[in-house]
């Protein structure tokens, strides 16, 4: 019996793979990397992207730990709270994603070495800050050839953010139709005439689609100011697009006019913050809108993840957690359709639902949209928190509630089973109320509950 | 013709294009550094930052 288990996401790369050891992460390096590995470290460029926070830092491990036979080393990356994935990002983290890789790539140019591949599943976001964690990504420069990711790059950075600028498609929806990335020619075809007349574009978008791809050409003559211009170029087109004034965001005044009132919010934070007894646990706010009781979990120095199915609140959430640099992890995510496994077999990436089990989940207005607008059972709701969570605080918004109002305005009343009382016992099946609060001013109740067995 | 274009290494192609991009915006740079030089002589006391940091 061996005493690893190799991760199932990690097999395309022959230089390495991760595997999990008594519940921790290591990547095993294999022989044929040693001199790339060698490279990273001993050129100071390691050093330097740590220091910046731009790669994950990792430690060695001794000979007599685990690993492979026949392996050269064996290291122990940072751990990494939740894993997230592009189809759940909004524009400004794709964007930070693509910089990040670009800033990378240079400095890595400077140390001999580039990115062998360049696709945003190799960045994951700690406090807001995007970060490379595939240490065996680097490799030795060879200045007479063009860059070998250039393409992936575009494909997975580049075309995403451009067709989302010009069509306001969200970046997010158009990986879930090009997990690996969009093709040039798909790209071309998406945007508008008016993106012809821009450099950028036709360099990097139009050209591409145009020239049909042919075996490869041995006797290229590149070198290092060619690639540095390209690099450049690319990190200046991406740092200057603008993200597409969400301006059809139902959500974008929640919070400044739409909400029923000031009193009410500031209610409903002091029975959330009275009810909120964790400090650095693994926290879940569903529904986050832009992050107002995120940043009450973050500020108790909760590793928290935030999802929302509106790109601009997220957006909005993100820019505030890069600026002060909080531990909140916002995400673009449908929760009545969270993404599924994927990749190869489907055990490359993990679903939503499956990724982790949080000690507390938080559930404010929410219900309602999903039991009165999806149509969702609330014993299947309760299966959901039931999968996801050991705590939950959760607001139950009863019918006569304005808002649930609204929804019903424009359909047929088929929820007979919505009340208060069905609420308590569909929940009551897994787990056990601990507190309840009405929220005064309002009909709405919050509930502290944990799960039982 | 098309045959050999349903085998090809998800790299190539790529070559070429970088080529030409590369080509194009050092075509560009050339001239526009030109341009920065006409300009600087006539403004004279103006100078462009790139020069300024070579200083």
């Amino acid at each position: 019996m061996p005493t690893y288990q190799q991760h199932p996401s990690s097999f395309r790369d022959p230089s390495g793979f991760v595997f999990q050891s008594a519940g921790k992460l290591y990547r095993q390096i294999n022989p044929s990397y040693q001199s790339d590995y060698e490279l990273l470290m001993g050129s100071g460029l390691y050093q330097q992207l740590v220091d910046q926070r731009m790669l994950i830092p990792h430690e060695e491990i001794g000979d007599s730990q685990v690993g492979q036979p026949g392996k050269f080393k064996t290291i122990l990356p940072e751990f990494i709270p939740f894993i997230s994935y592009p189809y759940e990002w909004c524009f400004e983290e794709l964007q930070d994603a693509a910089l990040v890789t670009l800033n990378i790539m240079k400095a890595s140019i400077d140390h001999g070495m580039i990115l062998k591949d360049a696709t945003p599943y190799n960045i994951q976001f700690i406090s807001g800050t995007p970060v490379h964690i595939d240490t065996l990504s680097f490799e030795k420069y060879n200045e007479s050839k063009p860059w070998i990711a250039y393409r992936q790059f575009c494909e997975t950075f580049l075309y995403p953010l451009v067709v989302s600028k010009y069509s306001l498609m969200e970046a997010h929806r158009l990986f879930h139709a090009y997990p690996e990335g969009m093709p040039a020619k798909s790209a071309a075809a998406m945007l508008p005439t008016k993106a012809r007349f821009n450099l950028g574009n036709w360099l990097h978008i139009f050209l591409p689609a145009s020239v049909a791809p042919g075996e490869k050409n041995e006797k290229v003559s590149f070198n290092r100011n060619k690639l540095t211009r390209i690099i450049d170029h690319l990190h200046q087109i991406i740092g200057s697009l603008e993200p597409p004034s969400n301006k059809n965001s139902v959500w974008k005044n929640y919070y400044d006019k739409d909400i029923l009132s000031e009193q009410y919010l500031s209610n409903k934070e002091s029975i959330v913050g009275k009810m909120i007894n964790v400090e650095g646990k693994n926290v879940l706010d569903l529904g986050s809108n832009q992050g107002v009781f995120s940043k009450l979990l973050a500020s108790r120095q909760n590793n928290v993840v935030a999802v929302d199915n509106d790109a601009f609140s997220i957006s909005v959430l993100y820019r505030q957690v890069k600026k002060e640099a909080l531990n909140i992890l916002p995400l673009c995510i449908d929760v009545s359709n969270p993404p599924g496994n994927g990749g190869f077999m489907n055990g490359e990436r993990k679903s939503f639902t499956e990724r982790k089990k949080f000690d507390l989940c938080i559930a404010l207005a929410l219900v309602h949209h999903l039991c009165i607008g999806k149509n969702i059972p609330l014993s299947n709701l309760a299966d959901l928190f039931t999968k996801m969570c050991s705590e939950l605080i959760i607001e139950f918004v009863p019918k006569e509630d304005e808002k649930v109002q609204q929804l019903l305005k424009s359909r047929e009343d088929i929820f007979e089973a919505y009340n208060q009382q069905a609420f308590e016992t569909a929940f009551s099946q897994q787990f056990s109320i601990q507190e309840k609060q009405e929220v005064p001013g309002s009909r709405r109740v919050i509930y502290k509950m944990k799960l039982t067995g | 013709m098309l045959k050999a274009l349903l085998y090809v290494d998800p790299g190539s192609g790529s070559y070429l294009v970088q080529m030409i991009i590369a080509a194009i915006l050092g075509g560009l740079f050339f001239f526009k550094n030109i341009w920065w030089k006409i300009k600087a002589f006539f403004t004279r006391n103006k100078q462009h930052p790139t020069t300024k940091e070579k200083e």
